[in-house]
């Protein structure tokens, strides 16, 4: 038995010091991982739709609290103004989940423009919602009051051939980050002002 | 429902989890000489999955989201599915010995099969919820042990040709699977 | 057992070489050999790690009791394969990316336990560090060459690790890829005859 006790103080030590290395690290580097993560995965897509824009966006980012969850809202400023706020929001495609960045016109209450942050999707098919700026320009200044829906459902989105399924999930993430822009201006509003 | 039908297609074809993931080479390569060791391999792979992606999941979701321990996610991964896999062990050995017999042998090599991991971290980084998890993790090795009866299959015929002496063995066994992950490729087309 | 340096280290690189003649660590062989920049990228990551816990494992070889001993090594590799996650996230991110959940299964890359249990438990520490390197960069190598084939016949283009620096075109513009090459069949195709080629060549 004492034996048992032993061998069981010597794995909690192992786990023990294990957790407090990995601790260390994990402060040391968080800020940096951080800042990274937006740089490289969220980056490319703000840089599309927020092109023009003379601030970074990265740089001017706030969090607002959804439900549990808390959202990153970049800024654009366009003319002089910060009129254009961008969040991330993601959609079932084929391969698995779309990872979407969308971009709002607060004035005009419109969207600003679609970019794909990460996917897995069919290189040649479902892949060209990333690669094809031709497809993500038709949400450019589509109006938020009626959802976004592809053509065959009544919409005015052409879908990527060959590619239903990842077309639908892009524009069902779309929708979702039309409810969540409605449900949040308010806040987004107070912390551009602020 | 046909959701669930699409992710289970996507995890047993056109994702499949040794030819186009290329997780779980080791044992794939070690145990599909005979048809008997593959399908045992391919059974307990499956048992120990299901069980393994259900307590992952539970864990990333209720112990390490909340409390933003997401970096222990390598290391307690791996020792639940250490301790998992030698419970089961002891659970099957004294309780059914039936089937115990069968897939006692492969058990301790599933710790370090990384389609295990793999699929659990997958589960994770897809961001499946409880029920995508729980038909991932039973498609995922049903795919595997799919590809692995098939390819014993192959390899038994393989015994029997006569193969270049430098390509005999692993070097053979390698190219028919690139055969296989050229058939399983035609899956890609069904989107 | 009292083998030199020189010979511990070199046996990693020709006559042991993984996964050529150690034929284990196969998952990351066929997945991360697309380009020379992933098969390299990688082969560091394993080499860090491995060198780490062949030292630590021997530094404790005599403290950690036998029949808890898998369990000490998995916490020691794990511990060491996140810290390698997390310095990657910081410092490399784009590569971290394209390795994606490799980086996290180098806990059970076959190789890496096998030397913890086969090498570093039994001898000291100077001998398990040249066991780790020669081994390390045995990986490396290997992985480096076969990216490096499939890369250039598979996609035409070459891309160097860490300098951010890649040669398109490397067989002339007029070269059509073989892009059989670097989509998953080529990878084991590619593989097995890499294995047919070293047999031929023989154990000496």
């Amino acid at each position: 038995m004492r034996d048992v006790i032993k061998l069981f103080l010597i794995v909690t030590i192992f786990s023990a010091v294990s957790g407090w290395a990995l601790a260390t690290v994990r402060n040391l580097t968080g800020e940096r991982i951080e800042i990274q993560q937006l740089t490289y995965v969220k980056g490319p897509a703000l840089k599309e739709i927020l092109a023009g824009s003379s601030n970074d966006p990265i740089t001017d980012r706030f969090k607002v609290p959804d439900g549990k969850k808390q959202i990153d809202v970049f800024t654009g400023v366009f003319e002089g103004k910060k009129n254009t706020v961008a969040f991330e929001v993601s959609g079932k495609g084929y391969g698995g989940n779309i990872g979407i960045m969308v971009a709002f016109n607060i004035e005009k209450d419109e969207l600003a423009g679609i970019g794909v942050t990460t996917h897995s999707e069919t290189p040649g098919l479902g892949a060209r919602a990333k690669t094809e700026p031709s497809f993500r320009a038709q949400f450019k200044g589509v109006s938020i009051n009626k959802p976004v829906k592809v053509r065959p459902e009544g919409g005015d989105i052409d879908a990527l051939s060959g590619a239903t399924v990842t077309s639908k999930g892009v524009c069902a993430g779309v929708n979702d980050s039309i409810e969540i822009y409605k449900r949040l201006k308010i806040e987004i509003l107070k912390n551009i002002k602020g | 429902m046909g959701d669930y039908f699409l992710l289970a297609i996507s995890c047993i074809f056109v994702n499949n989890i040794l030819l186009a993931q290329y997780l779980g080479n080791c044992p794939f390569l070690g145990v599909s000489k005979k048809m008997e060791t593959a399908t045992g391999m391919a059974t307990a792979v499956i048992f120990v999955l299901v069980l393994a992606g259900a307590i992952t999941w539970a864990l990333s979701h209720y112990i390490l989201k909340p409390f933003d321990l997401e970096y222990l996610q390598t290391l307690s991964f791996i020792l639940v599915i250490a301790s998992l896999v030698s419970f089961v062990e002891l659970f099957l050995k004294k309780s059914i010995p039936a089937l115990y017999s069968g897939l006692g042998i492969f058990l301790p090599l599933i710790t370090t099969n990384c389609a295990v991991m793999g699929v659990c971290l997958i589960n994770i980084k897809e961001e499946y919820n409880f029920l995508e998890t729980l038909v991932s993790s039973f498609t995922y090795p049903a795919g595997f042990g799919l590809a692995l009866v098939l390819y014993a299959g192959l390899r038994e015929r393989i015994l029997l040709a006569r193969v270049p002496k430098p390509l005999q063995d692993t070097a053979i066994g390698l190219v028919g699977a690139g055969m296989m992950s050229l058939a399983f490729m035609a899956f890609k087309g069904m989107a | 057992m009292a083998k030199s340096f020189v010979q511990e280290f070199t046996k990693g690189l020709w006559t042991e070489i993984p996964p050529f003649r150690l034929v284990l660590g196969l998952c990351p062989t066929l997945a991360l050999t697309k380009s020379l920049e992933n098969g390299v990228g990688m082969g560091v990551a394993f080499t860090f790690v491995l060198i780490l816990s062949n030292i630590l494992i021997s530094m404790l070889r005599n403290v950690i009791p036998k029949q808890v001993r898998l369990s000490c090594y998995i916490i020691v590799i794990a511990t060491f394969v996140t810290i390698v996650e997390l310095l990657m996230q910081a410092y490399a991110f784009p590569l971290y990316q394209k390795l994606g959940i490799f980086i996290p299964l180098i806990v059970v890359n076959c190789i890496v336990l096998g030397r913890a249990e086969a090498f570093a438990a039994k001898n000291g520490v100077i001998p398990s560090i040249a066991d780790a390197l020669g081994m390390g960069i045995g990986y490396t190598l290997a992985l480096g060459t076969l990216a490096a084939f499939r890369e250039i016949f598979g996609a035409g283009t070459l891309t160097f690790p860490f300098i951010n620096y890649s040669i398109h075109n490397v067989l002339g513009s007029s070269y059509k890829p073989f892009t059989f090459l670097v989509e998953a069949p080529g990878a084991f195709v590619c593989l097995g005859l890499m294995l047919c080629v070293m047999n031929m060549l023989g154990k000496k």
